[in-house]
């Protein structure tokens, strides 16, 4: 078990590599859906079952695919830029680095401050699927921001719509 | 190797995995020309921020409010795209190019 999810920790960081480093933006967005797979994977892990699959859904399903869909519409294949990457790179990369260092250090605090889970408290968590208890908590205590999300999506979709409209 | 295994599973091992890919995202975010290359460096570090809330809720916590927290950056993040790829759209019936620093129409 453990094995499976160290390959999908291995294939998520490999592929954002990929993803952050490819000057070919189609390449770079082929590989960012086995980013979200891997992910999905990791959701899947850390006994969050009904994330991993609205991840492999609403990313893998729809995400990519849109902006798949965008490259297309609006770069005809042959005529990608390969050259899409800036030339100065080593400042970008020094500050992301930095970035990177400052969050997990920061995060590590934060591990160090909060009590941690027994082994089988973790076995139960995992166990247990989540997919009533999500809906519980959306209806529940989670009404307010749930309401409100949907009031945000439905204005990003017609919004969206809008803005993509023929002349 | 099993000690690698072990870190993996660990609290830590997200975290790891969380802050590689945050600062894959802010690279990419700082790197690319294209407008698109752009919204896929967001779209990495909107994830790094779930694998946190998710780990923490396993791992601290126990409770599942990381998930839903997680749950609602996945649907801002697709609405967040969905009116991104709209702009560029737009954006490239009027320019005929999608890259960034062409984007300076406001800036007068």
């Amino acid at each position: 078990m453990n094995k499976v999810l160290l390959l999908a920790e291995i294939l998520t960081v490999a592929s954002a590599l990929i993803v952050g480093f490819h000057p070919n933006i189609l390449y770079a967005s082929v590989f960012l859906l086995f980013t979200f797979c891997g992910v999905a994977v990791m959701f899947l892990f850390a006994g969050a079952d009904f994330l991993a699959g609205a991840q492999v859904i609403i990313y893998v399903g729809g995400v990519t695919i849109l902006i798949l869909f965008a490259i297309m519409l609006t770069q005809w294949l042959y005529k990608i830029k390969l050259a899409d990457i800036r030339n100065k790179m080593v400042v970008p990369a020094l500050l992301s680095a930095a970035v990177g260092v400052f969050l997990y250090r920061a995060l590590h605090q934060m591990v160090a401050a909060l009590p941690p889970q027994t082994p089988e408290a973790l076995e139960k968590f995992t166990a247990t699927p989540k997919t009533a208890a999500i809906g519980q908590a959306l209806l529940g205590g989670y009404l307010f921001p749930f309401e409100a999300i949907t009031i945000l999506l439905l204005g990003a979709m017609v919004g969206a719509v809008w803005l993509a409209r023929p002349e | 190797m099993n000690h690698l295994m072990q870190f993996s599973s660990s609290l830590q091992g997200y975290l790891a995995v969380g802050a590689i890919l945050f600062s894959l995202g802010v690279f990419c975010v700082l790197t690319r020309k294209n407008a698109i290359g752009i919204l896929l460096g967001i779209e990495l570090i909107l994830n790094a921020a779930g694998i946190n809330f998710v780990a923490f809720s396993k791992f601290r916590t126990g409770l599942i409010d990381g998930q839903i927290v997680a749950l609602f950056i996945m649907l801002i993040a697709a609405a967040e795209a969905a009116v991104a790829l709209a702009v560029i759209l737009r954006f490239y019936r009027l320019k005929q190019t999608i890259d960034a620093d062409e984007a300076s129409i406001m800036r007068n």
